[in-house]
């Protein structure tokens, strides 16, 4: 179900709207998880259960979607023990609210913008108390074939190494504003397509590819001398 | 905006650092148990506010109705209010078929001169404060009683 209200435009989109999604990854949305796969109870029959104060439903609720929930989180706050708050408070709200999912949409879209809607919120209290708290890069990383030849690129910075970038990147998404920052991390790091951050933000797919591209224009302002 | 699908394409390479970013081993494991202990521990219980909370967070637009309802009411029923006063403040006060109803005469209407206190009152009418407000105690402790003389003539 594709949302098309708008909402609160702040950028012309004009020309967003030719703009293509840089990053597909592959088969986050769980089209197929609300249908029964290889002998899979569907997210809905969970849902129901889970609606009748049965709680192991709901627990594998959580463990469908808890990752991607951190990971949004956690992208958007750049600390782990903000993000691990968040994302408990958020599991245990949509839990509260389960009586009112109509299944109008998916539950992953559900709770997602419960979790959206949630660190928007803290964020804009939080503004300028922000300090960054940042999980380890694991060990793929280092064979990124992208992040080995951005790190070892004779750039202006040739000491850079990968806690270094980690960090200004952290740094550079932290000054984006929370709509700005969201867009970014659901499309450029977590894969999702402008119709389902469009679902999930509550706003139509034009202002979706309006905030990426201003999102990326200012990252790449920020982030100048990693780029060259 | 940017027909150049390559603009960002550096952009891109370095936000795939953000997805190496990884939790601690552990705690992906733990996190689903933590929320499960909490939801049993009665956070997952829901009340009147909670409900209408998670409600508006979903739904912006119910907040406002919702917030428009609620002025509306108060406001509705602070005017009714008023002109309740107005009218009890009319029938009560003399002469208000002449005058009209007014705020004024609504607290004159209403306005009683307060019975002073025992001690004012007796300063009022006796220069000895104590004189009414004591109990009249027997003299001696016992109750003497008036009684009749009976004068006879001759004796």
């Amino acid at each position: 179900m594709l949302i098309k209200r708008s909402c609160d435009g702040e950028e012309d989109n004009t020309k967003a709207q030719l703009e293509k999604p840089l990053v597909r990854l592959p088969a986050v949305i769980p089209e197929e998880a609300e249908g029964v796969e290889s002998g899979q109870i569907s997210d809905l029959t969970l849902v129901r259960n889970a609606q009748r104060e049965d709680v192991r439903a709901y627990d594998e609720l959580v463990r469908r979607y808890q990752e991607r929930i951190y990971a949004t989180v956690y992208h958007m706050t750049s600390n782990h023990e903000d993000a691990n708050d968040l994302v408990q408070e958020t599991f245990i709200k949509a839990y509260r609210a389960l009586k009112t999912f109509k299944g109008d949409s998916s539950f992953y879209t559900w709770v997602y913008r419960i979790a959206v809607n949630k660190t928007i919120n803290f964020l804009k209290q939080r503004k300028n108390r922000l300090h960054m708290s940042l999980n380890d890069v694991d060990l793929n990383a280092e064979n990124d074939p992208d992040l080995v030849a951005l790190v070892s690129e004779k750039t202006p910075r040739r000491d850079l190494n990968m806690a270094e970038l980690q960090d200004k990147l952290n740094a550079a998404m932290l000054k984006l504003s929370e709509h700005h920052r969201m867009v970014v991390t659901l499309h450029d790091i977590q894969g999702l397509s402008h119709e389902e951050i469009g679902e999930i933000m509550d706003c139509n797919i034009g202002t979706v590819r309006s905030r990426l591209f201003y999102a990326r224009q200012q990252l790449q302002g920020y982030l100048l001398d990693y780029l060259k | 905006m940017n027909s150049d699908p390559d603009e960002f394409e550096t952009l891109r390479k370095l936000m795939a650092l953000k997805r190496h970013e990884q939790p601690p081993p552990e705690y992906l494991h733990q996190l689903s148990s933590r929320i499960r202990t909490r939801i049993e521990r009665g956070e997952g219980q829901l009340n009147l506010w909670d409900r209408l909370s998670a409600n508006f967070s979903l739904r912006p637009c119910l907040a406002y109705a919702f917030g428009l309802t609620v002025c509306g009411a108060l406001g509705l029923s602070a005017i009714s209010m008023v002109k309740q006063e107005m009218e009890q403040a009319a029938d009560s006060s003399p002469g208000a078929t002449l005058r009209g109803p007014s705020p004024a005469g609504a607290f004159a209407s209403q306005f009683k001169p307060a019975t002073p206190p025992l001690h004012v009152a007796n300063w009022l009418g006796n220069t000895n404060p104590t004189a009414e407000s004591q109990p009249e105690l027997p003299l001696f402790g016992t109750s003497r009683a008036a009684r009749p003389v009976l004068y006879e003539a001759g004796n």
